[in-house]
Order: C-alpha cells, then structure tokens, then sequence
C-alpha cells in the first residue's frame, strides 16, 4: 500500500521502515498518512523509525530537482512539518540506525526520543559541504549536543561511529543486537502515559527558547492537564489505598 | 446561488484615545501593595485603552457608580460609532442599510439598551430588528454571534450587524487589595462591529473569498459557577467584579470538550484547522488552552498580541484578533478557523470559520 516505507502494527508498537534510502516527496506525502493515522485510530505507545539493513537513510533525493528549474522552497517547509509532527505524536519515538544515516535521516533521527544504533552506524550531517543546510537540525542538534559539538557535526560534517555517537549522546545505547536493545529500551520508558509524554517532551523542547517566567506559566498549565488524567489519578488511588 | 451560512463581510473596532502602561497605572492609582504591584509587573499587558479621570494630587479620584454608569454608555456611543463606522467603510453600506443589529456590553447596565442609543443616533432604520446581550461577560461575543449568524441565514441577502462594547475602566474599584488588583491590571476599554450577511455577494474590494461562519459549540462548566462573577460592594456602592484565580487552569482542562465536538461534529481534525482566533483572556488561559489541546506559540501569536496592546477587552476582543488574522494576509481560501471565546458561566463558547 506504501511506496516509500512499510508499516506495520503489533501491539503497543508501530514501526515504520523507511523501503527507499532516499527521501522524497512521495515519502514525505506517506509519512504524513501514516501520522494521520497513527494520531487517530493507532492504540501504540511506541513508535519505531528504521531503515534497511546497513541503511537508515541516505537524506534527500536529488533526482527531484532540476538545474533547469526553479528551486522549490516549499518542499524544505513541508519536510520539516512532518518532522515536527512526528517529534510532536502522543508516543515514544524511537529511532533503530543500523549502517549509513546521512543528511535527511540524520534530521530525521534528531525528532526521536531514543536513538539505538549498531556499531557500524555513520551518522553525517553531510548538508553544508553540499551547499544546503541540514533543515531545522541547526535548531535540534544544538540542544541536543550542545553548540560546540553542533558546530563540528554541522560545518565540518564529520562521519560519526558508534562509539563517538554514544558519547555525545547523540544516540542512546549502542548494540548489534538490535531486538534486545529495542525491547530494553521500551522497558525503560515503562508504562508510556500518553499526555504525561507528550507534555513532558513539549516542555523540554521548549526549554532553550523559554525564558522562566513564561516556562513557569507553560509547566503549571501543563502540569493542571497531567494531574487530572487517569495515569496520575491512579496512582493517587494505589497511594490512598496502601 | 445563495449561501447557507452567514459570511463576515468586515470588522470595525475602535479604542478610547488614552494608552497607559502597567506602570502608568500604578502611579496615577498610588498603588502601594507591594503584591499588587508585581501582579503588573508580572503581566503580559504592555499597555491598555482605558477612560479614566484625570489625576489630582491626591492620584486619580474615585468615580462613583453614577459616574461609571454614565462613562460606560458615553463611550459606548462614542466607540460604538466609530467601530461601526469601520466596519462599514469600503463596502458601500450605511447604517440605514443594516436589517438586525445585535449589541453586546457586560461593564454597564442601560434600559433602554445600547442598540435602541444606536438607532437614535447613528442612522439605522427605526425597523431595524435588535437584540442586546447584557451580561454574558467575555464570551458573549460568539453568544451574539450565533443567532445574528442564524438570522442571516434565515433572511438571505440582509444585512446584519453585531457591536460588542466594552468599557471596562466603568467596572474600575480602587482599594489596594489583590482582588480588584487582578481586575484593574487585566481589562482594557474596546468597541467591535462586525458585518455579515449569508449570500454570495462578497465586499467590492476583498482580496479573498469572505469566512463563512459554518458552526456553534457551546460548553458550560456549572461546577465553576461561581468563578467570574459581579459582587455588589457595599463599601464602595459599586459593582466588584471577582475572578477565582483557578478560572485558567479550570477553563483549560475543559478546552477539548468543545472543541472536539465542534469538530467531530463537522468531520474535521485539529490539524483540518488552519487558524485559531481565542479571546485574550490573560496569560494563563491562554497557557492552559495551548497545552491542553497541544497549540503553538504561533497559533495563538494574534492571541497574545491583542493582550499585550490592549489588555482583556472583553467580548470583543476575538474580533480584534480576527482583524489581525486578516491583516495578517496569511488567509488561503479552503482554509478553517476555529474561533474561541471564554468567560463566566463558566463557558467557553466556539464557533468553525470556513473561508
């Protein structure tokens, strides 16, 4: 039914595996159905990114632009929207880099909540030394890593291994066991509440462009929604009743 | 081919010519708690419209319920016509034009009502068919606005004008406590007209296809009754307007209620809704709305901007916000908008715009 991608539901999880190692328009258009319905109809919890053996993804087709044609911004904007949506979904987002994760995938790999690669994974932020910038990882790849490292991985678009990826927290565990590694990392995120998540990962994206009084403000209207949902009131009733 | 719904052919809103900043208050009032003073300073007002008289030694008198009352309807006619007149300009229509005017105040009581001062004195026809809204507070904007929609709808082709008139500083009490502090730090004075009429007609010089007002969605939440309400003030001889300081939190958590009916309702999604135009409560309603059914910063940045220049106006003040919105020049036609308003009753009122 997908062109671009498979998707499947078990259970608790959605994955979505990325079928072409470049990213299109028609992907962009499918991965918007699939977050249609996975913000809908989906009872998931989690939802996991992955490519093709050795290949996440290798960032943008540039069979989709032409010399001879005008250059389309658009296309940029519509990427990043469905980015951001998927780093916005009432799920854990986890994203499984096995190989090659270059340009797009690696922007794609930034709106994840966890990150499991293999040892041979290759992250690059390869955007500048082509002359295009790497999409909103300028905005995401600071606050995840800090400036400093930002600057290096952008400007100077350094490969990035395992080990290196692991230590600057770009990814969170790295394993060759990919299943074992998946199904710790789901365990870690436990019970998965929906609002109290979502909430949680808005606050925290908001953080380095929040001043604290309106984060304050943010944290306390948010904190009203958490406290009056059925997780938080169920474990006020299993307190009392101890 | 005549339309089902009422469309908005334009919005006119007028503000007195006084602007004053949190400080300035401050200092024509001689505020002296310090608790009050940080409540201004905290707030996410620059400034407001407000009629106040004119300060003596002594800081600004205390006007009597009298005087308010009489502050309340002058102004109202002042900024009454001049918002009309707004609303009317470019479209080629008068006054005496208009088949049902519906007027809306909640910060002064009249008998006759605004709507009969208007006939008299600003040119409608004396057939002219009126409703007044008195007393809904901030939301009765979209209360007035539904039936002057319907009646659109119901009579194709005639016009219809709803004036919403606030004249908040009539409701001004002075007396150093942090319960007319929250009130006189958050209310700003502020008249809007808005036209509609349900045919195909749009204005002679619209750039886009005008909104169509497609649907109402009302909630009441009862338990918070008593949450926004005018206490009658024996030691002032005025009216108190008192305002629980849990109304955000308490309208926030019942944001999706409405919403979410008002959309299943038209078979839409939030993500099917292009622009939101909320009534600029205050910092924390707006908070609450935007957490607790997931909007952006941008999605409400008309929102905020309103009540950073002119404070709460009331019920008008979604109007200002749509004023924006389509100065803005963002407006594709297709697209939807979800307006909302909110006040005592509790309530929170909704209504779907589709252009």
């Amino acid at each position: 039914m997908y062109k671009t991608l498979t998707f499947e539901e078990n259970g608790d999880i959605a994955t979505v595996t990325l079928a072409k190692s470049r990213i299109n328009m028609e992907m962009v258009r499918e991965l918007t159905e699939i977050c249609n319905h996975l913000e809908d109809d989906s009872t998931a919890k989690v939802v996991v990114l992955r490519g093709q053996v050795g290949c996440f993804s290798l960032g943008i087709d540039f069979a989709e632009f032409r010399p001879d044609q005008p250059m389309d911004i658009h296309g940029f904007n519509k990427w990043e929207k469905i980015c951001a949506r998927i780093e916005r979904l009432p799920k854990a987002i986890i994203a499984i880099i096995d190989g090659d994760c270059h340009g797009g995938g690696a922007q794609l790999m930034l709106v994840a909540d966890a990150v499991i690669a293999t040892p041979r994974c290759d992250i690059q932020f390869n955007e500048v030394h082509l002359g295009f910038l790497p999409g909103m990882a300028t905005f995401r790849l600071a606050k995840s890593i800090g400036l400093g490292h930002a600057k290096r991985l952008i400007m100077q678009c350094p490969k990035i291994g395992a080990d290196e990826a692991l230590s600057l927290g770009l990814v969170s565990m790295v394993s060759t066991d990919i299943d074992e590694a998946l199904s710790k990392t789901i365990q870690a995120f436990g019970p998965i509440h929906n609002v109290a998540v979502t909430l949680a990962r808005r606050l925290l994206n908001e953080s380095f462009s929040t001043d604290f009084e309106n984060a304050i403000g943010n944290f306390l209207a948010a904190q009203h929604r958490a406290i009056h949902q059925t997780p938080f009131l169920d474990t006020i009733r299993a307190h009392t009743d101890e | 081919m005549r339309s089902r719904h009422a469309r908005i052919l334009s919005v006119g809103t007028a503000n007195p010519p006084n602007w004053y900043t949190q400080q300035d208050i401050l200092d024509l009032y001689r505020v002296a708690n310090p608790m009050v003073k940080s409540m201004f300073k905290a707030s996410h007002i620059q400034g407001r419209h407000l009629v106040l008289p004119e300060a003596d030694e002594a800081g600004v008198p205390q006007e009597d319920q009298a005087t308010l009352l009489r502050k309340h309807r002058v102004w109202s006619l002042k900024l009454g016509r001049e918002c009309i007149e707004k609303a009317l300009t470019d479209t080629g229509l008068s006054t005496g034009d208009i088949d049902y005017l519906c007027c809306i105040t909640s910060t002064g009581m009249m008998l006759p009502g605004l709507s009969a001062m208007f006939v008299k004195h600003l040119g409608f026809r004396v057939d002219c068919h009126r409703t007044d809204i008195v007393g809904m507070g901030c939301n009765a904007g979209l209360n007035g606005l539904n039936p002057t929609a319907n009646w659109c709808a119901a009579n194709p082709g005639k016009l219809a004008l709803m004036v919403c008139c606030e004249v908040n500083s009539a409701l001004y009490v002075y007396d150093d406590t942090m319960g007319t502090g929250v009130v006189n730090s958050l209310f700003g004075d502020g008249c809007a007209a808005v036209l509609l009429r349900a045919d195909d007609t749009d204005g002679p010089t619209q750039p886009l296809p005008l909104p169509q007002v497609v649907d109402f969605y009302s909630h009441l939440i009862p338990q918070a009754w008593g949450a926004m309400r005018y206490n009658w003030s024996t030691e002032h001889g005025k009216f108190s307007f008192y305002l629980d300081r849990d109304v955000p939190y308490v309208l926030g958590i019942h944001t999706e209620t409405p919403v979410n009916g008002l959309l299943s309702r038209n078979k839409l999604k939030r993500r099917d809704i292009d622009h939101w135009i909320i009534h600029s409560g205050g910092k924390k309603v707006i908070d609450a709305i935007k957490y607790n059914i997931g909007l952006t910063d941008f999605d409400v940045r008309h929102t905020v901007n309103i009540l950073r220049r002119f404070g709460n106006l009331g019920s008008g003040s979604f109007l200002f916000s749509y004023q924006q919105l389509v100065n803005e020049g963002k407006i594709r036609p297709g697209d939807r908008a979800v307006m909302m308003t909110m006040g005592p009753g509790s309530t929170i009122e909704t209504a779907l715009l589709h252009w």
